[in-house]
């Protein structure tokens, strides 16, 4: 396997927007870090990510892509980890965990994919180059065994996994509300506007090439991509009202807005629409810039007053036209206000949405089952509709409190209001130009944004020639779904977080952070540090044992060492046993004595008396056989005489 | 080289002897150098230095051995070698860990001789040829035998190398040698292990006979159980040497798993008809090259912080990367290679491994071992990565607590050295692998 690049026109339009926000973010840092030991890592760590991004986004095939997502995840839990508190290391250990267990599922799902296009196509120069990979599922049920779609799939599904983590797609997302927050400002700017798209530009990878709706026969991944969308978009925009912290809104802000991509992919799959994925690309496009500017932004703050809560920094955007204007054009960008380019790009996604109605309406009346009922995909609509609104309350929430209201603490606000040199020159260049993109490309997107996905249209296989493509951006309809959005957002900001989420003369923000709703705490860390591992080490621990434990068994079994012959010190074992006897009933003796009150005299050794008694008994014995056998001998000697005496006196 | 007429002792280095020899070069004499600092205050210096050198010169015999009697001969001597490695410190600890390496080997061996002595008698000669000697006529006359004969010899042998259930000794004894020598027995000696399946099945045997037999199933089926434990009780093993041991006996049967799926499927023809051995195979050599030189830099790694700092257990080492950060920037860049995240030479082998037990087409296992190497590949990072975590992040409350001056304890060169030198290999491996990769492919032609 080497490795391949690729240079087409949406590659090269990522890496130069990698570049232009590594410029911005490094121009930032050198401000930002000013005062921070330890600066030699973060900025070897940037420059390590920026490469490994670069690799990522110019690969030319997936084996490629997948040694270039390992390094740039492994490298930038620098930046998470980076201040070493306790939080931030515990949302690093999360950071690196899911970066870890998402890059080892993509690699199970990058080798069954090879396995497949090896059994497809044989021995091919490039076999994960995504042109090859065009082919493969639509011809694997002609070609191969019946079991390959199902092979594909389950690598689709495996990397699948591995990309929606580093994008932040629910049920993964868990690390992006914990990692963004607590890294420096300059690298969550980084993590949320660019590494989140490399997990983006997998999952189009996968949607626009191996599972494409050219060469599906199936909607099911379509689809999955919709849903999956569907629930990031809207958890994320949940999230993001309740938070008070101005980094996790905007990290909370980010797993929304990647859900409005996801739902454009696949929307955009699901009917065969140009609209929605070109929404879906300049939504990518537009959400690197805002969260670039927003994150620089709350930055900017960090680093002047070191708070991040909204209680905290309230007000302290008042009297600076310049942070105010830059932070208002990303925030109504993002929150799709007509005129800047994020209108445009959801538009675009919503159009698409409203298309796959009327598609799915037109296939249903005419009695043909789609995947998605017509039910479902209004739910979908109005879904996208609420969280276009939640994304303006939210914004216009940081907007207000940041910008417009004054702090409770009108001493503090005085103090704000003095602050003239927040930022220096360059950072303040730098957020100007990257501010002033916005509205430009708005304006002009019938040239700008047209361009783009007229550029980018080859590489995600856009049709340019399809009915619908890009021909209508402010037309009455589309207004209408951004002008809902919009009255929805006024509608939850003043309804419901004026209201309900501040307290009740309106001086401070309430933490409803929903704590209880941490996927992570209540089901992964549990599941992952102490269910599983639990488990696997019993089993593992009996099958370490077991040997040990046979031979253990066997040592005290049948080959047991017999039992050395101890030696007594004094008397023989009968002499000992009747001791230890004699021993024991005296103790019993003595304790019932004494239970009686009866003096007691020094105890026995009834062992070594015994056993002196038998030395003695032996010695006595040893004297009385002695003296009976000399007794004996002379009584014969006297009977032999005796004898003798006889025989001479009887025969002679 | 025959040395007798009676008793055939030959010699002959052919390029997979080479490979492992070149390997046991390159660790014994890093370790070599290492322990010329790490012996320098311990007792027994002379009698380490010379079973040193004696085992790394039976390692070379072993794997210039040409034929099975010379290669038993070897094999015998090198644990005789080894033994007084372990039982270095002469505690009685030592001493039992030493007589548990003793009897496993000897009894692991006994299975291998029980192998040879009917492939005496049914092979048409004991030397290694690439395709080996047993004729096919004969193995379908005595098929049930033969298969047992198979199954010894890998269990004989797989005693060596830490395959489950006879690895007990491994986590014992390995940890309780002074660290030059964990390195060597962990990156080297078990290889030896590995070497006698190659050689008994491939060279002898002829290894595409057990295709689809019970033997394979059984083979697979003990080095998945293998690889899993290892990393499990890694994961659970809060000493730093003793985690490194378990990590040894997983890692070591990710190549019996590569050398068990590749039965009957050593080679493969690319398009242009050359011959070239399958990817499974590939990957098991590969792996033993990048697991012996990245286990023996943690060994090492481990024994200069045992040396410097005294710890031994992984919580005590909170802050060791500001300590030795050239020491810990190895260790990291090794234990990535240990994980397999690219770019290491780790990285490389457990494609090759993988992709290759997906292409053999062995219902069942073609899935579940890539599975299984993942899972252990994630344990391994929860294992490896800890270390890195806490002594380069050791959190603010740690960096509160201690003064900068007390901070440096990096080894001198004579530790730092070896160490890099090994680390460097590893990441030379994943970064320029296609030379490496040419010559294994050579190898099982």
């Amino acid at each position: 396997m080497k490795l391949s690049f690729a240079f087409d026109n949406f590659r090269l339009l990522y890496a130069g927007i990698a570049t232009f926000m590594w410029i911005v973010s490094l121009i930032l840092s050198a401000e930002y870090m000013k005062h921070y030991e330890r600066k030699g890592r973060y900025f070897f760590f940037t420059l390590f990510t920026y490469f490994a991004t670069l690799g990522v986004f110019l690969s030319g095939d997936l084996y490629t892509m997948f040694i270039f997502f390992e390094a740039m995840s492994l490298a930038s839990y620098v930046w998470v980890a980076f201040d070493e508190r306790e939080e931030s290391l515990r949302a690093a250990g999360t950071y690196l965990a899911v970066s870890v267990i998402g890059g080892l599922i993509m690699l199970m799902g990058l080798f069954l994919l090879y396995d497949a296009v090896l059994e497809v196509m044989g021995n091919i120069a490039n076999p994960l180059d995504v042109s090859n990979l065009a082919l493969l599922y639509g011809t694997s049920d002609i070609l191969g065994d019946p079991g390959l779609p199902h092979r594909i799939w389950a690598a689709g599904i495996c990397m699948l996994i591995g990309f929606g983590a580093k994008a932040g797609a629910f049920p993964i997302h868990i690390w992006l509300p914990k990692a963004h927050p607590v890294a420096p400002a300059p690298a969550s700017a980084l993590l949320s506007g660019i590494l989140t798209k490399t997990g983006i530009l997998g999952i189009l990878m996968l949607s626009r090439y191996i599972f494409a709706p050219v060469s599906r026969n199936d909607d099911m991944w379509a689809a999955i991509i919709l849903i999956i969308g569907v629930c990031t978009m809207a958890l994320g925009a949940i999230l993001a009202l309740f938070s008070v912290n101005i980094k996790r809104t905007l990290a909370c802000s980010s797993v929304s807005q990647i859900g409005f991509i996801l739902t454009g992919i696949g929307t955009a799959d699901l009917c065969t629409d140009e609209l929605a994925i070109s929404g879906s690309l300049l939504h990518m496009v537009g959400h690197s810039l805002f969260k670039l500017i927003l994150f620089s932004v709350a930055g900017v703050i960090f680093m002047n007053i070191h708070k991040l809560d909204l209680n905290d920094i309230r007000g302290f955007g008042r009297r600076k036209p310049l942070l105010n204007a830059i932070f208002l054009c990303a925030a109504l960008g993002i929150a799709g206000i007509p005129g800047l380019n994020g209108y445009i790009s959801k538009t675009l996604i919503h159009e698409g949405i409203a298309h796959l109605r009327m598609y799915t309406a037109l296939l249903n009346s005419s009695g043909i089952e789609t995947i998605l009922s017509y039910d479902v995909v209004t739910v979908i609509e109005w879904v996208f509709l609420i969280s276009g609104g939640c994304t303006l309350a939210y914004m216009l929430k940081l907007y207000i409190c940041v910008f417009i209201e004054k702090n409770t603490d009108s001493e503090l606000q005085a103090v704000y209001d003095e602050h003239r040199d927040y930022m220096n020159p360059f950072t303040g260049g730098a957020l100007v130009v990257s501010a002033t993109v916005i509205p430009v490309l708005g304006l002009t997107s019938g040239y700008s944004l047209k361009g783009v996905v007229d550029m980018c249209a080859d590489s995600l296989r856009i049709d340019t020639t399809a009915e619908y493509y890009l021909e209508h951006f402010f037309t009455w309809e589309c207004l209408k779904g951004g002008l809902i959005s919009i009255a929805i957002g006024l509608i939850i900001y003043f309804g419901i977080i004026r209201i309900c989420m501040m307290n009740d003369d309106r001086t401070e923000y309430i933490d409803l952070w929903p704590k209880w709703m941490d996927l992570e705490n209540a089901v992964y860390r549990p599941v992952i540090l102490y269910a599983i591992p639990f488990v696997l080490t019993v089993i593992c621990r009996f099958f370490d044992n077991l040997v040990d434990a046979l031979i253990c068994l066997l040592r005290d079994g049948i080959f047991k060492d017999s039992k050395q012959q101890e030696e007594l010190a004094e008397g023989n074992r009968f002499t000992y046993i009747l001791g230890v006897i004699a021993g024991r009933l005296s103790r019993l003796k003595r304790r019932i004595l004494k239970a009686k009150g009866r003096t007691v005299g020094k105890p026995v050794n009834y062992v070594h008396r015994f056993a002196m008694d038998y030395e003695s008994f032996k010695e006595s014995r040893t004297l009385i056989f002695r003296s009976m056998s000399f007794g004996l001998m002379l009584f014969c000697l006297g009977l032999v005489l005796t004898v003798v005496y006889i025989f001479i006196t009887r025969l002679w | 080289m025959k040395l007798l007429t009676v008793l055939p002792l030959q010699f002959h280095m052919d390029p997979l002897g080479a490979i492992f020899a070149v390997l046991t070069l390159v660790i014994f004499i890093s370790s070599g150098v290492f322990s010329l600092d790490y012996m320098k205050e311990e007792k027994n210096k002379r009698s380490f230095a010379v079973f040193f050198v004696l085992s790394m010169f039976t390692e070379l015999a072993l794997c210039a051995a040409s034929n099975l009697v010379t290669f038993y001969l070897c094999y015998e001597l090198l644990t005789v070698m080894s033994m007084p490695l372990v039982i270095h410190e002469r505690s009685a600890e030592a001493k039992m860990a030493a007589l548990k390496y003793l009897f496993f080997s000897l009894f692991g061996a006994y299975g291998a001789l029980f192998g040879i002595y009917n492939l005496a008698r049914f092979a048409s000669s004991l030397d290694f040829v690439l395709g080996g000697n047993l004729g096919s006529d004969v193995f379908a006359a005595n098929k049930g035998l033969l298969l047992a004969v198979a199954m010894a010899m890998i269990l004989g042998f797989g005693v060596k190398a830490g395959m489950w259930p006879m690895h007990a000794w491994l986590p014992t004894a390995h940890p309780i040698a002074p660290s030059p020598a964990s390195a060597a027995l962990s990156a080297v000696i078990v290889k030896a292990g590995v070497l006698g399946i190659i050689r008994s099945l491939w060279y002898v045997y002829g290894a595409d006979k057990l295709r689809g037999t019970w033997v394979q199933d059984v083979f697979m089926i003990l080095a998945l159980i293998t690889v899993l434990m290892g990393s499990m009780l890694a994961f659970m093993e809060p000493v730093l040497k003793k985690r490194l041991a378990y990590s040894t006996v997983s890692q070591v049967s990710y190549i019996l798993f590569g050398l068990a799926v590749s039965f009957g499927q050593s080679c493969s023809v690319n398009d242009t008809g050359l011959k070239y051995a399958s990817d499974a195979l590939t990957g098991a050599i590969l792996h033993v090259l990048a697991h012996g030189f990245i286990k023996a830099a943690l060994f090492l790694i481990a024994g200069a912080i045992i040396h410097h700092t005294g710890a031994t257990r992984v919580e005590d080492m909170r802050g060791i990367g500001l300590k030795m950060p050239i020491t810990m920037t190895c260790y990291t860049i090794v234990s990535l290679g240990l994980i397999g995240i690219p770019p290491t030479g780790g990285f490389i082998s457990k494609w090759y491994l993988a992709t290759g037990a997906l292409a053999s087409d062995i219902p069942v296992f073609e899935y579940l071992g890539p599975a299984i190497l993942l899972v252990s590949a994630l344990l391994t990072a929860g294992y490896l990565l800890q270390l890195m975590i806490i002594g380069f992040f050791p959190g603010m409350a740690f960096r509160q607590s201690v003064q900068d001056k007390e901070l440096k304890a990096e080894p001198g060169m004579l530790m730092t050295v070896p160490i890099a030198t090994l680390t460097l290999l590893s990441l030379l491996m994943g970064l320029f692998p296609e030379p490496v990769i040419e010559l294994i492919r050579q190898v099982f032609i």
